[in-house]
């Protein structure tokens, strides 16, 4: 004799679109996706600069005045500071993803490779090489 | 040791039969070091409240029945202590999943996702093999190649990483960590030959792509089988399956 069971009838919990803000772990995780605002800045500021040097001097002075102002400034401290961030969160994951060598080795690898790249840079650019 | 201090645990109780929306319900528990969670539900339902509903079955993190959210986090609930938590605890059904009643959640989709990726060992000379002249032998597989996709393969169908998955929670036809993992644990096993059977589920738009990397899913897993880990290699095969896919005819 079977016995007659009610319908089912499953509850559904909205997913809100505060979702982030319940934990901490998402937050992170967040903050790691909004790096990418502050670098947006940045690279406007680049895609100028190399408008204006093509434009001619005046309009190359005019840039680098712009980028010297204090908001810029800190605009572009902002950027790098999250470049670095989000760098780091990078280095931790790649390891993980691509399990070749002992992960400590590999996050001091990229953290080596980053600064030889950004030495090479600042030496080409600052005219020492 | 005497059980006489007291916990407060408030639970989402939700009844289909008569409720709309679920409510909370406080309940006080006597504890010690060794009570557990589910310890504490089984002490209500036997003594306080028969009619609360909940899943469980080992009492010892092996069968992934008893997952609930212990103040917003995914937890097994034999794996997890009263004493861990200073105040009250706030049980709820498992994120990202319907509520059938109480604690019990239900969980057709993450079992639809899991049978999506053809989790187990597919032969392609398997009917040759089968034939009585030939007798069926033996796969066998050196440490080395065990040890390739050993990490991924002792989940215990839990749920807990689609609780803590805000993608799933977001598309929940996105296939999900333990899905992909499966897959990832499969394609690896070097007695497998369906991963062209498999490709097609994980380069789909509710395949590997969907996942962000919130890494979550990793930090709550119970056997520690870092299923981000596991999924984000899928995207390596995925992309590596496309290119290969470009030279052929």
């Amino acid at each position: 004799m079977s016995e007659q069971h009610p319908p089912r009838r499953p509850y559904h919990t909205p997913l809100t679109g505060s979702w982030w803000l319940k934990h901490r772990y998402y937050r992170l995780y967040m903050l790691r996706e909004a790096t990418v605002l502050p670098l947006l800045f940045f690279c406007g500021c680049l895609i100028a600069g190399f408008y204006s040097l093509q434009q001619g001097e005046t309009s190359w002075l005019n840039w680098l005045s712009f980028m010297a102002q204090p908001w810029v400034m800190a605009l572009n401290a902002l950027t790098l500071a999250a470049s670095l961030f989000h760098a780091k969160t990078f280095f931790e994951l790649f390891p993980r993803v691509m399990p070749l060598l002992p992960a400590p080795l590999m996050i001091a690898g990229q953290w080596l490779a980053t600064l030889a790249v950004a030495t090479l840079l600042l030496l080409l650019l600052g005219g020492l090489l | 040791m005497e059980k006489t201090v007291e916990k407060t645990l408030v639970i989402q109780r939700y009844n289909p039969e008569h409720d709309q929306t679920p409510s909370q319900q406080s309940y006080q528990v006597p504890f010690d070091n060794s009570t557990s969670v589910l310890d504490a539900l089984l002490y209500i339902q036997q003594s306080l409240d028969p009619s609360l509903a909940f899943r469980w079955s080992c009492r010892m993190a092996i069968c992934g029945s008893c997952s609930v959210m212990v103040n917003g986090i995914p937890k097994l609930g034999c794996k997890t202590f009263l004493r861990e938590y200073s105040g009250d605890l706030l049980l709820e059904p498992l994120a990202h999943f319907a509520t059938e009643k109480d604690l019990v959640s239900d969980m057709t989709l993450f079992l639809q996702h899991l049978q999506a990726v053809k989790p187990y060992l597919i032969r392609q000379e398997q009917s040759a093999a089968t034939t009585p002249a030939s007798k069926p032998q033996p796969h066998k597989q050196t440490p080395k190649q065990l040890a390739k996709y050993r990490k991924f393969s002792s989940c215990i169908n839990c749920g807990l990483c689609y609780a803590a998955c805000p993608q799933f929670g977001l598309n929940p036809e996105f296939l999900g960590p333990a899905a992909l993992t499966l897959a990832q644990r499969y394609n690896l096993d070097s007695r497998d030959q369906g991963k062209a059977e498999r490709m097609p589920q994980l380069n789909g738009k509710n395949g590997v792509w969907g996942c962000t990397f919130v890494g979550f899913c990793s930090d709550v897993c119970p056997k520690h089988l870092d299923p981000a880990a596991a999924v984000n290699q899928g995207k390596v095969a995925s992309a590596t399956d496309f290119v290969i896919g470009l030279f052929k005819p």
